[in-house]
């Protein structure tokens, strides 16, 4: 058993490196000066330093990353926490009482295989007519919409997993709908709701088609942001600013995916396999 | 407490007719069992009491008041369900005032309820645990603790012991039994093994096909079946049965080689060369009485104080059981002389129904 | 059904249902608007309504069937080698992540990265001055090629693409695998299988669903492409990276031909719907 071991540890090494090379690179691209970038391409770093991120976390009338960062968390937390509001009443109801199963449920688990480019255009010209083109509130609610099929889907399946007989215990019990749902379904759906929100907030922050369309100054989010740095103004690319900016910008996702990955892998199976 | 009266009430699901015009009076304080098979559609008439199925017709009173319209949760019943359905997430303080909370008590009168229940059923130790800390003989007193602390018009239970092991279920029995003598409640309890149901009940309803098959006191019921089904369901073992014709005054028994016997006994009612069928418990069959029949012992079962033994009438089709107390000296291959009196014999005509 | 009850119903619906109606229903009538419409952005206010002539304008359009084509490859090629990398990595290294656990953490990682990012990433990577991959190639092999020239970008999309979501295929098969009841294994063993003809005649036909599954859900993803494609090279030398999401997105923006870019935004739309429909009634028919 051990040599064969071994060798799958090897390949392991190898799809991790491969896979994650851009990651690695761009993290120790960060950690060069800026004189030295474009000396010396390679892997090994000469002389360390934690300038870039020193640049990047200054604000300066060029970048302010802490508005992208905080246009990135008020989005992304509306994408989030929206879809579970408002799927939770209706996953109960359908599994349920059966509304919607036919017709609702389908819909919207569909969504995702939908290009929503088609919707990005519309939603442009309706949202300049409402006021909300470059908003963090109008960029949060498309954002929900991508994450809205996920949720529906994982919650009807929490809701599935609940035995009737505890529902019922509660009838018994005098509690009715609101209480019920509440006090007792709500609870149980945990789990799951955490899960739903982890990867969709993760699926909001990264979204970038939507920043970029529907955000012009006031509400660019970090991904968005980022992408500015590799604009060639004058003189090319600050690789190392650039390469420090990207490592902010990846940090949220990254950390809470790493703390939470067994939830997230938990949903992206479900998500697949049942949709 | 109260009582139930159910009236007519009948219930479909799809093309499948579940419950059948049932009627039926449970009064104050009775321990009433439905039993039957499975299939028989004794859970489904608890759960039209308890108002989580709604009937297609018929009406269900309880305490006088007509709650068939009701909603589950203004009908101020409490039950058990088979599997306790605890609050997972609750510690088993909670589970048991959930209800309280829900109707809006006081908190003292909560903590006081939930106080005493706890005492009666010795939860004490347990108020701060999960249900999924609980064993199951826990988790099913954590359950009865949060009916109990309603103070319902009436105690549901739905299979409770099923989910048990052999020597907790007897055990349970026991606690639920002194219940039901301490609180003088009114309780309606499904099961399908007629064991609980004899030793449980005041009154045994036996159920087929969605239909009462009779009606009464677990003796009764033992000593004065009303049909074949109820002959053959309560009482264990099970009755023997043998098809038998009359001939004058004897009994003709194809089944045991054509052995007669004489039954002074046979009601007129019963014409000459008339096929019946002919009941015998087990518990009757043995060394004991003036008829006998010829048999040939095949299997012996012996539990140390009885034995069981499976005979047949050589050649013949039918396997009869006995119950002989120390049958120690009975083996495989030995005649025997079973022997019976012909007033332990029970009659029914073709149509399965009791001949009195 | 009381009348409460459909009450209730309404209310516990409602949200979601008003929520899409408002974000996806309203724009949906303005597309169909737009797109039988002449717009520009001067005029948004008042379409004049043209017919049929934006999905003429659209399927004339050269650069429009390229794209598709660029996509319908690019979906294609990208969901195959992905979920045959996935499945090779999932089934020879089972052993391995199911003892260690965070081996499963470390490969997820270009998931959770976000594809705009990435593609940003990949862009330095390549870099003929900073980035280590020509630094490398160079020095150990004196190959220079020049990853995002036209010879070469098709590939180079291909390559990132697949390095970034191989993880998902990846894990989707490694929970399709572990699922697998460990007695069929056991059973197989005692009837003297050996690994190679375990895996071909009985683990994976079992995990054939999954298989579908997975490339029908890559390739969906694949055909309409746009963040790290976007990034990495935009619209590439020659239009020859457009996918069909960025050349509507061009159409739109950069060009400001507004009912040309809908139309084709509706033409995208039925076909994914039609893929979708087909693809739903092969893999759920039987058993719905």
């Amino acid at each position: 058993m051990k040599p064969r071991m071994t060798l799958r540890w090897i390949v392991f090494a190898i799809a991790a490196f491969v896979m994650n090379f851009p990651v690695l690179a761009t993290l120790i691209t960060a950690f060069k000066p800026p004189g030295e970038v474009s000396r010396n391409p390679s892997l090994w770093i000469e002389a360390p330093t934690l300038e870039n991120f020193a640049t990047v976390l200054t604000v300066s009338d060029r970048l302010n990353v802490y508005h992208y960062l905080w246009n990135s968390t008020v989005a992304a937390l509306i994408g989030a926490l929206l879809p579970m509001i408002v799927a939770f009443p209706l996953a109960w109801a359908m599994v349920r009482r059966g509304v919607g199963r036919g017709m609702l449920f389908p819909l919207v688990v569909n969504l995702r295989a939908l290009p929503l480019i088609i919707f990005a255009i519309p939603l442009y010209m309706m949202y300049s007519a409402a006021g909300l083109l470059d908003t963090k509130v109008g960029l949060g609610l498309i954002l929900a919409v991508v994450n809205l099929p996920l949720a529906l889907l994982l919650l009807v399946n929490a809701v599935a997993d609940i035995p009737a007989e505890i529902e019922e215990a509660a009838h018994m019990d005098g509690a009715r709908l609101p209480r019920l749902l509440i006090k007792v379904v709500l609870p149980l759906c945990r789990p799951a709701l955490i899960t739903t929100f982890v990867f969709g907030f993760i699926t909001a922050w990264n979204e970038f088609l939507f920043g970029l369309m529907l955000t012009t100054r006031d509400a660019v989010p970090m991904t968005v942001g980022a992408s500015f740095f590799f604009a060639t103004s004058g003189g090319g690319v600050q690789w190392g600013t650039a390469a420090a900016v990207m490592v902010v910008a990846a940090l949220s996702p990254l950390v809470l995916g790493l703390v939470m990955y067994r939830r997230i892998t938990g949903s992206m199976v479900a998500g697949a396999v049942k949709g | 407490m109260a009582q139930l009266r159910i009236e007519n009430l009948s219930k479909r699901f799809g093309n499948q007719a579940v419950t059948r015009d049932v009627s039926l009076d449970v009064e104050d304080g009775a321990f009433c069992v439905f039993v039957g098979p499975s299939g028989c559609g004794k859970s489904t008439l608890l759960r039209l009491i308890a108002g989580l199925e709604t009937a297609d017709s018929g009406r269900i009173f309880v305490d006088g008041r007509d709650v068939t319209d009701a909603p589950a949760y203004d009908r101020d019943l409490a039950m058990v369900f088979q599997s306790y359905a605890l609050y997972p997430h609750m510690t088993v303080r909670d589970n048991i005032a959930f209800a309280l909370r829900t109707a809006k008590r006081p908190e003292p009168e909560v903590a006081a309820k939930v106080a005493e229940a706890a005492r009666i059923l010795q939860l004490e130790p347990y108020l701060e645990r999960k249900p999924a800390q609980l064993s199951g003989g826990q988790r099913q007193r954590v359950a009865i603790g949060r009916a109990i602390v309603k103070a319902p018009k009436l105690f549901l239970f739905d299979e409770p012991l099923s989910n048990l092991d052999a020597e907790l279920r007897v055990h349970m029995r026991v606690e639920i039994a002194r219940l039901h003598k301490d609180l003088g409640a009114t309780i309606v309890y499904v099961t399908h093994d007629q064991v609980e149901a004899m030793t449980l009940a005041t009154k045994i309803v036996v159920l087929r096909d969605g239909m009462i098959e009779q009606v009464g006191s677990p003796l009764q019921l033992y000593d004065d079946p009303d049909n074949l089904f109820v002959a053959g369901f309560i009482g264990s073992p099970k009755m023997n049965f043998l098809t038998a014709y009359r001939r004058g005054e004897q009994l003709v028994i194809p089944e045991c080689g054509g052995q007669e016997i004489s039954c002074p006994e046979l009601r007129s009612t019963i014409a000459e060369g008339a096929e019946v069928t002919v009941g015998l418990r087990p518990q009757f069959l043995g060394r004991q009485g003036g008829q006998s029949l010829e048999l040939m012992i095949e299997i012996v079962e012996h539990f140390g104080s009885d034995s069981l033994v499976h005979a047949r009438s050589a050649g013949a089709a039918r396997l009869l059981t006995a119950l002989v107390e120390n049958g120690r000296e009975l083996v495989s291959g030995q005649r025997l002389e079973a022997r019976f009196k012909t007033e332990d014999l029970l009659f029914f005509d073709q149509a399965g129904q009791r001949i009195r | 059904m009381t009348p409460g009850r459909s009450f209730e119903n309404a209310i516990l619906a409602g949200p979601l249902v008003l929520f899409l109606l408002a974000i996806l229903g309203f724009p949906t009538v303005l597309s169909l608007v737009y797109g039988f419409s002449e717009t520009s952005f001067q005029t948004l206010t008042t379409p004049q309504f043209s017919g049929l002539r934006n999905f003429r304008d659209v399927t004339a359009d050269p650069t429009f069937w390229q794209a598709a084509w660029f996509s319908l490859r690019f979906g294609a090629i990208t969901a195959i080698l992905q979920c045959g990398l996935g499945l090779a990595l999932a089934v020879y290294l089972a052993p391995l992540t199911q003892r260690h656990g965070w081996t499963v953490a470390i490969l997820i990682i270009p998931m959770i990265v976000a594809p705009a990012m990435m593609g940003l990433m990949y862009r330095l990577v390549l870099h003929e001055f900073a980035g280590p991959v020509p630094h490398y190639l160079y020095s150990w092999l004196g190959w220079s090629p020049s990853f995002l020239g036209p010879a070469n970008v098709f590939k180079t999309v291909i390559v990132a693409e697949t390095l970034q979501w191989t993880p998902f295929a990846f894990l989707l098969f490694l929970t399709a695998y572990q699922s697998i009841p460990q007695d069929l294994r056991e059973a197989a063993a005692v009837d003297g299988t050996r690994p190679w003809r375990l895996f071909w005649k009985i683990e994976l036909p079992l995990m054939m669903p999954t298989v579908f599954v997975a490339l029908f859900i890559r390739f969906i993803d694949g055909f309409r492409v746009f963040d790290n494609i976007y990034t990495l090279v935009g619209a590439g030398p020659g239009g020859s990276t457009t996918s069909m999401s960025i050349y509507i997105y061009e159409t739109f923006l950069r060009r400001g031909e507004i009912g040309k870019a809908i139309a084709a935004a509706i033409l995208l739309f039925i076909t994914a719907f039609v893929i979708l429909s087909v693809a739903q009634r092969l893999l759920w028919g039987r058993s719905a």
